[in-house]
């Protein structure tokens, strides 16, 4: 299992669900589409799992870079990734350097006060808004 | 159904103003691709990007209610995915504004539960919906839910005027049907 713990992870997108490209080894992650897969708990489980178990393999003030590019998520995935940026918040308060860039459109409110929503519940994360013209 | 008959249903739904009427088992691919169908269908209507989020938001949350909660499952109901699930969804307009129906049969004793989550969200404002949605957001998931408690709040939170509801008879079934109402 520790051997797996450094092993990128990309899933590609389908109709419901976001493309996963979290490169490890590169210390970059990175979330794209939409999200509203039938069973939100299952889908995101495994992901935030594995970044839990690379987190906890950081050198302190690693640099680790997130970004999110999500144009829609259902109410259940928006629990779930509220528990990925926790995860990231810990890690972040332990030392690690992380940075999260959330690109939305710069019409979308939902997503601009969501993003203000993880800015202010995790000030660890260094939080860039990126409004992007539609 | 004869020709005529049909012709009268076809004349029904076009006086009401109906852009999109679902009648049927609900599973996630069923869902995506209509979610599809209503997202194209609200581009071609020029509808405003914000309105069409909302409305897309919605659709989405009143059909997984569906798959998650109708009692006429075709599937088992202790399998977690790939559940197939009888409901139907209606999006239209009305006095210039989008609005949203769904009916699905849910069992009687659902009813309570569901009255007591719905009825203090209309007479909530905007603010304390805003409110509710972040605590809970923050809050532990709660039991029977497989929508984090949000789905309703989600829908709530889009809609211009209190989220309607009502609960019927269902034809031949001791199960009750659920009405939810949105307007966008």
């Amino acid at each position: 299992m520790t051997t797996e713990t450094r092993d990128d992870l990309f899933l590609p997108s389908t109709g419901s669900s976001p493309e996963v490209d979290f490169r490890f080894s590169e210390h970059a992650l990175a979330l794209k589409g939409e999200s509203y897969p039938e069973n939100a708990a299952a889908f995101y489980a495994d992901i935030i799992a594995r970044t839990k178990a690379y987190l906890a393999t950081l050198a302190p003030s690693q640099g680790v870079t997130v970004n999110v590019a999500l144009t829609y998520f259902n109410s259940s995935s928006t629990k779930m990734l509220f528990s990925l940026f926790h995860a990231l918040s810990d890690a972040a308060e332990a030392g690690a350097r992380v940075t999260l860039n959330w690109h939305h459109d710069v019409e979308d409110d939902t997503m601009l006060e969501f993003g203000a929503e993880l800015h202010e519940e995790f000030p660890a994360i260094d939080f860039h808004d990126v409004a992007v013209e539609g | 159904m004869n020709y005529a008959e049909y012709r009268d249903f076809r004349a029904s739904v076009a006086g009401r103003n109906i852009i999109f009427y679902y009648f049927g088992y609900f599973s996630q691919h069923v869902i995506s691709a209509m979610a599809d169908a209503v997202r194209l269908q609200l581009e071609q209507a020029e509808t405003a990007a914000s309105t069409r989020r909302k409305i897309f938001s919605s659709f989405v949350e009143m059909a997984q209610n569906i798959t998650h909660y109708s009692v006429d499952a075709l599937t088992p109901e202790a399998l977690r995915d790939n559940q197939l699930r009888q409901g139907s969804v209606c999006i239209g307009v009305e006095d210039g504004r989008y609005f949203l129906l769904s009916a699905n049969p849910v069992a009687p004793e659902s009813v309570e539960a569901l009255r007591s989550k719905l009825e203090p969200l209309r007479t909530m404002t905007l603010e304390d919906i805003k409110r509710a949605y972040r605590e809970t957001l923050r809050a532990d998931q709660p039991e029977g839910s497989k929508g984090a408690g949000l789905g309703f709040l989600t829908v709530a939170r889009d809609a211009s005027a209190p989220l309607e509801f009502e609960f019927g008879p269902c034809e031949g079934s001791d199960a009750v049907m659920f009405y939810v109402k949105a307007t966008i």
